[in-house]
């Protein structure tokens, strides 16, 4: 029994890959320039380096399907460890306000320094840290109390936005497209502004992977964790600070995504069971092609027009995961 | 030995214990009982870092247990948890793996002896057939035996547990006992925070009996009957019933 879990979870992880690498592909062939497979293969291959085609790949779409994978993999991941961390099934970077957080730091920084990508990263980073740290404080103060942490977050959440907003209008020079931002976009990802945020993310999903089993047991809860020897509170915030990061770069870069740290982490763990050290590179994977196929519909749906991937995420993503819910009864959501 | 020497415990700025020195004996079960409210939990809890001493000293074989890396500790006194509403989503034996936690290195691989104590820990608790299984789908009485077990793959000369059998039936219930008492046999110390005094009175070797925060008395379960001293604190009479060479105890 156990070993055709674990084969399956094996199975459902290859599934994964390969729809991922697929939807990379697909991201490629299609969009307002159809290319053919061909033609994608020579410029991927290094033969055609010079025609349009080449131009199109390197700089719009890859570029594109990368930052895709990248916001999809760092929110999910970051949510599966904040659900964790705070012991509440409805904390995600969105829910609690990491994201908010992020944001309004991410347009301060464009506000005074518009140009400076390593600033952008620095203060979304700095933004999430300060947001989730000030949700800690309150959840420790309020005995964590699941309701008063989603209640205090909705609450930052809607002060950052106004801040966010004032911005907005206020400057509406502002060097990024604001209403974008807001909801969450991945047109005008370059390498450039990806460069530094990949680097981010993809080490902080490793360091998630390599501490995922402390996560297990921080869920059994505080007295049990600390009688086996680990050391709660540090971790804890070891976490909250990796969450902060990914979240907070994938904010610098694709604004605020919302969603798929909230649906990705339940939804892989009705997939592959409760364990972190599957639940978290799971969601990783689960997270990317989430995103990277939504922004994908919303590329082709109004083609040549086309709509913001988090307009995709909430569309898709709140009936997706209403009849989750309803199908498992609402029970099991309580982990 | 444990020894608790003045401990003192506040919990935010109120104290909650004072002065508070106990032993518990090598190789003995030692049942800490008391009204609700009476600071037994609390007592345990400094064990597990959860309540924070304040000042004070508590020696675990002459060593400095507070002065221990935590990692230390659960190498030496392992905890079973009261009963908890919510229960883990994870397997049987993924629980009792993580009884190994203090042994596994960075890269939390499992080695053969790791894997030993696992295997040992759940035929212990008869926990076999069910390893594969859901701890939260189980009933009370085997989800309480799959904590048991992973406290036995921690592997712990000092075995503390807080009330071990709250929400159990009474079948659940006198085969945790019977855990127990065997554990006991091996050589184990065992510390319980007990709420069935007929039990308590029944397996232990040595009562430690507390009301108000304050240790009212210790010592050998009959000394304890004879002096009254139970009776004072939970203001009852105690009936002895002999039956076959064993003792049952009923508070009226």
């Amino acid at each position: 029994m156990k070993k055709n879990k674990t084969r399956n979870n094996r199975i459902l992880f290859l599934i994964l890959l390969l729809v991922m690498m697929l939807l990379m592909f697909v991201g490629m062939v299609f969009g307002s320039v159809k290319l053919s497979f061909d033609e994608v293969f020579s410029v991927l291959l290094g033969r055609d380096t010079l025609s349009k085609n080449a131009i199109i790949i390197w700089n719009v779409r890859l570029p594109r399907i990368l930052g895709g994978l990248l916001a999809g993999a760092g929110l999910g991941t970051a949510g599966v460890i904040l659900q964790g961390v705070m012991n509440n099934a409805l904390a995600s970077p969105n829910t609690i306000g990491v994201n908010s957080g992020a944001g309004f730091f991410v347009m301060l920084s464009m506000l005074v320094l518009p140009q400076n990508l390593l600033a952008k990263s620095t203060m979304a980073f700095l933004g999430a840290l300060i947001t989730s740290l000030i949700i800690l404080c309150l959840a420790f103060w309020a005995e964590r109390s699941r309701i008063t942490i989603v209640l205090a977050g909705i609450t930052i959440s809607s002060f950052l936005s106004a801040g966010m907003n004032m911005i907005k209008i206020l400057d509406t020079d502002i060097s990024i497209n604001a209403t974008q931002f807001l909801i969450g976009t991945l047109s005008g990802v370059t390498l450039k502004t990806i460069k530094y945020p990949a680097m981010g993310i993809i080490i902080g999903i490793l360091i998630s992977i390599i501490l995922s089993n402390a996560l297990n047991l921080l869920a059994l809860g505080d007295g049990v964790a600390s009688s086996l020897g680990l050391q709660v509170n540090c971790f804890r915030f070891i976490f909250i600070l990796l969450a902060s990061a990914m979240s907070g770069l994938v904010v610098s870069f694709a604004g605020l995504v919302g969603f798929v740290g909230l649906i990705v982490p339940h939804i892989v763990r009705f997939l592959f069971g409760h364990d972190a050290r599957t639940v978290i590179p799971a969601s990783a994977l689960l997270g990317a092609n989430f995103v990277l196929l939504s922004d994908f519909v919303g590329r082709s749906l109004f083609a040549p027009f086309e709509l913001p991937v988090g307009i995709i995420l909430s569309l898709a993503g709140g009936p997706f995961f209403l009849y989750l819910l309803l199908k498992k009864g609402g029970r099991r959501v309580n982990a | 030995m444990l020894e608790f020497k003045d401990v003192n415990v506040n919990v935010g700025r109120t104290p909650i214990l004072e002065n508070i020195s106990v032993r518990f004996n090598w190789g003995e079960i030692t049942s800490i009982i008391g009204p609700n409210g009476c600071g037994k939990t609390t007592l345990l809890q400094t064990l597990n870092g959860i309540s924070s001493v304040t000042s004070g000293q508590i020696l675990l074989d002459e060593c400095k247990y507070l002065e221990l890396p935590l990692r230390e500790r659960a190498k030496r006194l392992s905890f079973l948890p009261q009963f908890r509403e919510s229960s883990p989503n994870i397997s049987v034996k993924g629980l009792v793996e993580h009884g190994r936690f203090p042994y596994m290195g960075f890269s939390r691989k499992m080695s053969k002896e790791d894997r030993e104590a696992v295997q040992n820990a759940l035929e212990y608790a008869n926990l076999l057939q069910y390893k594969d299984c859901m701890v939260n789908e189980l009933s009370g009485g085997l989800q309480q035996r799959a904590y048991l077990a992973m406290q036995l793959a921690q592997n712990c000369p000092y075995m503390v547990m807080d009330e071990p059998t709250n929400y159990l039936d009474f079948p659940s219930r006198r085969e945790m006992y019977r855990l127990i008492c065997e554990l006991k046999k091996t050589g184990k110390t065992i510390i319980i925070v007990a709420h069935d005094i007929n039990q308590a009175l029944r397996i232990s070797d040595k009562l430690v009996i507390m009301k108000d925060r304050k240790i009212m008395a210790s010592g050998a379960p009959r000394v304890c009957l004879k002096e009254g001293i139970i009776q004072d604190v939970f203001e009852c009479e105690i009936n002895e019933i002999e039956n076959n060479g064993t003792f049952q105890y009923v508070l009226m």
